[in-house]
């Protein structure tokens, strides 16, 4: 695929981190090990939102992290799909928060987080329509501009479907991806996670991904509910089936930066290390 | 930003959200979704699946909003969690969620206006529980607005200053708070928070005499530290007056026995609260 010039710069400046990158989602109890021990991590990704409010403890201890390590950030509140319109007081926090840690890219969820005034604190699923595209590929695009650095949009974990979906959930994310110009964070325990609650074939959601476009992948755990139901609970190690998956997708799409994200029941960070060590393992 | 999002959506999206809002039902002594709720339009938009029917599988999100809002309360008053228990607290956090939805992308907001909110739904029938938890909630909120509070460097006073001094107002550092406890509470809530295994904390005897306590943020982490009564109380008047109002309202509050050390009490209990760093400026418009 040929990509325009912004792009190709955009990618260039994602890129700064190795192709095979091995990153980690740093939470709340590792700082202080982090701080003391500086562990072997290509990178570290942070959740944005934790570091827009006026707490300067946060702030403080994510500054002594960049000044060891590239960080990349993570959002969960765009509210890419809400019905209104995107937060300029939002972007503006994130651009500042990014050009202070010098980001090599940003990323955010094909989703919807609030509306009507309300904050729900969670990734919303919408209709799969192409109507639906073309306001998030508009919204991507915008937010891409704005940040003046590559933004990811990452697909998500969903338990309901409905029945106004005219477009496979894989198809819907790739042609925002296409179409945004932007750029893939690829999650692949939310394609298994999907997979298994509306039981459609993983493999073929790992086909329709342009690769040449996914700047990283991200891994993590999720657990079975009493009726089957997988959630996107990021409080277990990798599922076997997750790092199956993940082989999968290296051999068709690899190298890409990986990173593991463990949110809660969080063990001590040389055993989240360890999990993430397995990646190399799947690579072969 | 040109296109605006189709109408169906903010229509879809009001839908779901009176899904999400819908409270947890606790009559089965465990918080359920009560999918029986939910706008069977918005029942009938989501598929059915072979193991679990569209309420089911929407109220996974359901649950979701409220145990994330719910953690977010614990986490921001583990005291008051502690000594009143999950359960409890989470039923009075229900109510005040009810009312007061969160409305920005900072989730810590949430937990702005639950120590207001909180006092007023406390149960009066019991009045020594009642004090403990209002003191509890305090605290939690003392150490909650600290750690939030902006960081500005502590008042250093020049030489230049002395002058002004009793006609200015010490202005306190945002992230200092003055309480007092009752019972040894700030020492169970730092056991509580060492120790994440203890759900539920029995009450703490009575002090013989009530504890005072600034709570102050520094570079290496907040830190409690012990003042006489008297001190709070000055520190609190320094906060609301001018120096020289708040050494006379103090003064005119003592007993005359009292009255016999206090200049001295004063001067020690000024230097060490600058020393300690507890103020930022020195206001002088009166």
């Amino acid at each position: 695929m040929a990509f325009s010039p912004e792009q190709a710069e955009c990618l260039r400046r994602a890129r700064g981190l190795a192709p095979d990158a091995l990153g980690l989602g740093l939470r709340v109890p590792h700082y202080e090990y982090v701080l003391e021990h500086a562990p072997q991590v290509d990178y570290f990704e942070v959740i944005s939102e934790n570091f827009f409010g006026p707490a300067p403890t946060p702030r403080a201890r994510l500054e002594r992290v960049r000044a060891r390590y590239p960080v990349v950030l993570h959002g969960v509140g765009l509210n890419l799909l809400g019905h209104a319109p995107l937060d300029n007081r939002y972007l503006d926090a994130l651009a500042r928060l990014a050009d202070a840690v010098d980001a090599p890219f940003v990323s955010d969820h094909l989703c919807w987080t609030g509306a009507h005034g309300v904050s729900h604190h969670d990734l919303l699923p919408t209709p799969y329509v192409p109507e639906l595209v073309e306001l998030a590929a508009e919204r991507a695009h915008e937010v891409q501009r704005r940040l003046g650095r590559p933004f990811a949009i990452e697909n998500l974990s969903s338990y309901v479907e409905f029945r106004a979906s005219t477009l496979s959930e894989w198809e819907f994310y790739a042609a925002v991806v296409r179409e945004s110009g932007c750029w893939s964070l690829f999650d692949i325990n939310n394609v298994y996670v999907s997979s298994q609650n509306h039981g459609f074939d993983a493999d073929v959601y790992l086909a329709a991904i342009d690769y040449s476009r996914v700047l990283e992948v991200h891994l993590a755990g999720h657990t079975r509910e009493q009726d089957g139901t997988l959630v996107d609970t990021h409080d277990h190690p990798v599922a076997n089936s997750v790092w199956a998956l993940y082989a999968r997708a290296w051999r068709m799409g690899g190298p890409f930066p990986t990173m593991l994200e463990w949110d809660a029941r969080i063990p001590p960070l040389p055993e989240v290390l360890a999990e993430l060590e397995k990646a190399r393992e799947a690579r072969q | 930003m040109s296109r605006s999002a189709p109408g169906w959506l903010a229509d879809f999206q009001a839908r779901f959200g009176n899904m999400l809002r819908t409270p947890l039902d606790r009559a089965s002594g465990t918080l359920t979704a009560a999918t029986a709720a939910y706008d069977p339009q918005l029942c009938a938009e989501a598929l059915d699946r072979p193991l679990s029917c569209a309420a089911e599988r929407l109220a996974v999100y359901n649950r979701q909003y409220w145990f994330r809002l719910f953690s977010v309360l614990h986490a921001g008053f583990p005291l008051t969690a502690r000594l009143m228990g999950y359960w409890e607290l989470n039923a009075v956090a229900a109510n005040y969620l009810l009312a007061h939805p969160p409305g920005g992308w900072d989730i810590e907001q949430i937990a702005d206006g639950f120590r207001p909110f909180f006092q007023g739904a406390l149960d009066e029938s019991a009045p020594d529980w009642r004090l403990a938890l209002l003191e509890s909630v305090r605290i939690d909120a003392a150490y909650r607005e600290v750690f939030r509070a902006e960081c500005l460097p502590p008042f250093r006073p020049l030489a230049s200053d002395a002058a002004d001094l009793l006609s200015g107002q010490l202005v306190p550092l945002p992230a200092l708070r003055i309480v007092e406890e009752h019972r040894a509470l700030l020492a169970l809530r730092t056991a509580l928070l060492a120790d994440p295994s203890i759900a539920t904390a029995e009450l703490p005897p009575l002090l013989v005499r009530p504890q005072a306590w600034a709570i102050v943020r520094r570079e290496s982490g907040t830190v409690r530290i012990p003042i006489e009564a008297r001190e709070a109380e000055l520190l609190t008047l320094l906060g609301r007056h001018s120096v020289g109002d708040a050494l006379g309202r103090l003064e005119s509050s003592c007993t005359a026995e009292e009255r016999a050390d206090l200049p001295d009490q004063v001067r020690a209990w000024l230097a060490r609260s600058i020393e300690l760093g507890f103020w930022c400026s020195l206001r002088r418009d009166g």
